[in-house]
């Protein structure tokens, strides 16, 4: 079960003074169990690229296998791809409507012909997974609830179908830092328990740096980078002309490497280069 | 995304008709419509169809997406074609089905009326894809001044316009957003019956009300940021020109409008007489 994407292009209303071309000769793999960052400036064709994985943009050119399901195909069982592929949006919490929380959740679950019983559990577990309280929560209206607590819902009206791959369209736009932690936190933990692979898009590369195994970099509509984000960070040329910065960690490790101190990153996140630094001043 | 969306969208290329000063191109519509709305025989409307046709041809808008526009109204089209064929019983009978009469006048009313919609359409839909929306509320405003003499606020009716033009697109788009996010969620728009698929439609229209009053609410804050309306008399930053080639335009809706008349009342065609007595 993996996502396998060959020469994949997309054109925005052909033929017309509209013609927009968003994705050219796009080839990557993505295998079970990888969390996998998708980054480019803004217009590069990210939200584009991950909507053709459950089908919501049609497939044009190209070939597209996404958990043994053939986008190419003529008859695409829409449904069981979209139950397998759950798809969190930029800031979800604009698409709750019902009336209480656990009916938003419902939504999903029900729409992919779970049973009453069946769903009654599993909006009760999405929403506990999410860190909400279920017997606090559930009659609320979710118009009530505060910003992080709304993107928590929408998380779980998502992960409440039991999807296998999560796609995120970044995830903690517009949170403060601390709800942004508590997101990124919260989708680490639905990684090792809960859903297989994670595919997320961000603007934001200490998140993808730390969070990633892999980062995919789209430019201008064409993929110029499929490596670990170790890599192509410590590639002090690999985002040139993306407009993309590199994550903060790496930014201070060049900033000491140019003042002559050498420190090399464990893993790419601020608690590692603290330590390292430690390490070389009390040496 | 809304850049799909084709009816009435404005169509960005270079031509005589897209530079003419929008408060021409109301004239010159409204000047269009009157004829429409008088032509009596088929030599008229070939006038106005000629005028019609002319007007796409100088715009350099394909005519294959201005006749798209007719796809919306080829329901009212055929609707009221098929109501006047029965209401209008003159002349020759062809059939008879039970009490209702075909008849040769019925018919050629009919004609005439899908004739007009058609031809109603086709023009102003060459109107907005020939001109953006913020120089059709400007040339509406400008022409409308006037109106300020009996306490008409035409400047908030054209800031109101104005608003309501620049969301459609916005909010298309945000249909767009909200219909695929609940799809990824199963949700299905297209299938069931007229009960499954209007209530297919909550998912979409609650969010879709909830982030327009959001909208509306940023867009009053901003305005009132800006101190809209603090001064009653505001200065423009483009103001609308005539030039040269407005002149010839309104020359070309004027000979448009006497030929109607001409033709109407048979001037110098007398031939026209025999050929069809009710068109």
């Amino acid at each position: 079960m993996s996502i396998k994407v060959k020469n994949l292009s997309y054109v925005y209303s052909p033929k017309t003074p509209y013609e927009h071309k968003a994705l050219e000769g796009i080839t990557f793999t993505i295998e079970e169990g990888e969390t996998v960052g998708i980054i480019g400036s803004t217009g590069s064709g990210k939200s584009t690229l991950v909507q053709h994985f459950n089908a919501l943009i049609k497939l044009q050119e190209g070939e597209l296998m996404v958990n043994g399901f053939d986008l190419a195909a003529k008859k695409i069982n829409y449904k069981a791809l979209r139950r397998d592929i759950g798809m969190l949006f930029q800031y979800p919490e604009y698409q709750l409507f019902e009336d209480t929380v656990a009916k938003d959740v419902a939504f999903g679950p029900k729409n992919f012909g779970f049973k009453k019983e069946e769903i009654d559990f599993l909006v009760k577990e999405a929403l506990t997974l999410v860190g909400l309280d279920y017997d606090e929560v559930k009659d609320k209206s979710p118009f009530e609830l505060s910003g992080g607590e709304k993107r928590r819902v929408a998380i779980a009206g998502v992960i409440a179908s039991r999807p296998k791959v999560l796609v995120l369209d970044e995830p903690t736009a517009g949170l403060d830092p601390v709800g942004k932690r508590e997101i990124l936190e919260l989708i680490h933990n639905l990684k090792n328990t809960y859903v297989k692979t994670v595919i997320m898009i961000s603007h934001n590369m200490d998140e993808i740096a730390e969070f990633t195994d892999r980062v995919i970099v789209l430019n201008e509509r064409y993929l110029i980078h499929s490596t670990t984000p170790e890599k192509l960070f410590s590639d002090q040329n690999s985002l040139n002309g993306t407009g993309l910065r590199y994550p903060h960690v790496v930014r201070i490790q060049n900033l000491l490497k140019e003042k002559g101190v050498d420190i090399e990153l464990e893993k790419m996140t601020v608690d590692s280069l603290i330590d390292e630094i430690e390490n070389k001043i009390l040496k | 995304m809304a850049r799909d969306l084709t009816l009435g969208q404005y169509y960005p290329v270079e031509s005589f008709v897209h530079k003419l000063d929008p408060r021409i191109k109301f004239i010159i519509m409204t000047v269009y419509i009157v004829g429409v709305f008088l032509v009596k025989h088929i030599y008229g409307f070939a006038v106005v169809a000629a005028f019609a046709i002319l007007s796409t041809l100088i715009s350099r808008v394909p005519i294959l997406s201005v006749l798209k526009s007719l796809k919306g109204i080829i329901f009212i089209v055929i609707f009221t074609a098929v109501l006047n064929v029965f209401f209008h019983t003159e002349g020759k009978v062809y059939f008879t089905i039970g009490k209702l009469l075909i008849t040769e006048g019925g018919v050629f009313f009919a004609l005439k009326m899908a004739l007009r919609l058609i031809l109603l359409v086709l023009g102003t839909t060459l109107l907005t894809y020939t001109t953006t929306p913020m120089a059709l509320t400007d040339g509406l405003e400008r022409l409308m001044t006037p109106l300020t003499w009996i306490k008409i606020p035409v400047h908030d009716i054209a800031i109101i316009m104005s608003i309501s033009l620049r969301f459609i697109p916005i909010l298309m788009e945000e249909v767009q957003k909200i219909m695929k996010a609940q799809r990824a969620r199963g949700a299905e728009f297209d299938r069931g019956g007229l009960v499954k698929r209007a209530k297919a439609l909550l998912p979409i229209l609650i969010p879709l009300f909830i982030s327009a009053f959001r909208r509306a609410d940023e867009l009053a804050l901003a305005l009132d940021a800006r101190c809209y309306n603090a001064t009653p008399n505001r200065t423009r930053y483009k103001k609308l020109k005539m030039h040269y080639r407005d002149f010839i335009a309104f020359l070309a809706g004027a000979a448009y409008i006497v030929l109607i008349v001409a033709v109407n009342n048979k001037f110098w065609i007398p031939t026209l007489t025999y050929s069809f007595p009710f068109i």
